[in-house]
């Protein structure tokens, strides 16, 4: 290396971009078009689910009382708890705390599990209950017409939502394998802050999808 | 492996500095909005319900936004992006009610759908 160069070349800076920044800015710009996408995704969820809460008021307003609040509730706790350790990660790679991400991004990891696992039980629940979408629904306690659409709704938006989960746990799962592999510093820590931004949105989504589902 | 430091780390440029001590703040706000609509959603509160949640659900999410995922030192660009994502999911969800509200009521079935009538 030439002692008339006046910048090192960062080894993460892709030929195309001039600089770091301009990198970083058209990632982070990328990661936000993404999740623009993500939130059209869901929007069309909760519009279906609202034109049938429309029709089928009684039906949606029964049958969300049949789900378990204190699982729901629970599984709100823990992704909220997850979104602020994955902001936690990001804040400690920033200062170059590795083995503090790594911590905190494991965390996170277990919390996923965690909400995965809760929500499995209640699935499961409602599997031998019979509160099924569509023409599977065999559930007698809630007769009303239009409960097998809310069940349908139901397994669809926590269905999307949990892939969504899947994905965000594998996701960090990766971060942390670079983490732990030393790839990040204080100057380049640009995949776990759109890691991080994804988990939000789950944890976004979840926001939703609880008060909708569970309480009204 | 070893990296080489720039010599204008792009955190400096982009963000002040803070602490964690915001971080715990709004987990501590989100587990109280949490709680509180619990409560209300389970209350019967009549019409009233729906806005509450929404509500709540909105200044949480508004939240998570701003300071988890760091909306308020995001470049303009990236703001403009997400907020268009949101009005355009209010023009969907006013257009399609828009729609429902001033006809006359769907003729839905009297009865929640059998076996039968899947079969028929």
């Amino acid at each position: 290396m030439s002692s008339s160069e006046t910048h090192a070349p960062n080894p993460h800076l892709a030929h195309h971009f001039e600089t770091i920044e301009k990198q970083d800015y058209a990632v982070r710009l990328g990661m936000w078009l993404f999740l623009g996408t993500e939130v059209l995704l869901f929007a069309g969820l909760f519009l279906g689910y609202s034109v049938y809460r429309h029709f089928y008021h009684e039906a949606f307003h029964e049958a969300s009382r049949h789900l378990d609040l204190w699982a729901g509730a629970t599984n709100t706790v823990v992704l909220i708890t997850s979104s602020l350790t994955v902001a936690l990660a990001y804040h400690a790679i920033k200062k170059g705390q590795t083995k503090r991400c790594a911590g905190l991004l494991i965390f996170t990891i277990l919390c996923a599990f965690a909400f995965l696992v809760i929500k499995g039980i209640e699935y499961h629940h409602k599997f031998q209950e019979g509160a099924l979408p569509g023409q599977w629904y065999h559930y007698a306690e809630v007769t009303a017409p239009g409960a097998n659409l809310y069940y349908t709704v139901y397994f669809l938006a926590t269905g999307l939502h949990a892939f969504h989960v899947i994905v965000g746990m594998s996701i960090l799962i990766w971060i942390l394998s670079r983490v732990l592999r030393g790839h990040f510093s204080p100057t380049y820590y640009v995949p776990v802050e759109l890691g991080g931004l994804y988990w939000h949105l789950v944890d976004l989504v979840w926001i939703f999808l609880f008060p909708l589902l569970y309480l009204i | 492996m070893a990296h080489e430091t720039p010599e204008t780390p792009p955190s400096q440029i982009q963000q002040h500095e803070h602490g964690t001590g915001r971080y715990f703040l709004v987990w501590a706000i989100l587990l109280c909005f949490t709680a509180i609509t619990v409560i209300t959603g389970r209350t019967d509160l009549g019409s009233a319900n729906l806005p509450i949640a929404l509500l709540i659900a909105t200044v949480k999410a508004t939240l998570v936004v701003l300071f988890f995922m760091h909306m308020t030192e995001a470049p303009g660009a990236n703001r403009l992006v997400f907020v268009v994502s949101l009005v355009f999911s209010i023009v969907l969800l006013v257009g399609v009610f828009g729609d429902l509200w001033t006809r006359h009521p769907m003729s839905l079935p009297p009865t929640a759908p059998t076996q039968e009538s899947f079969d028929r």
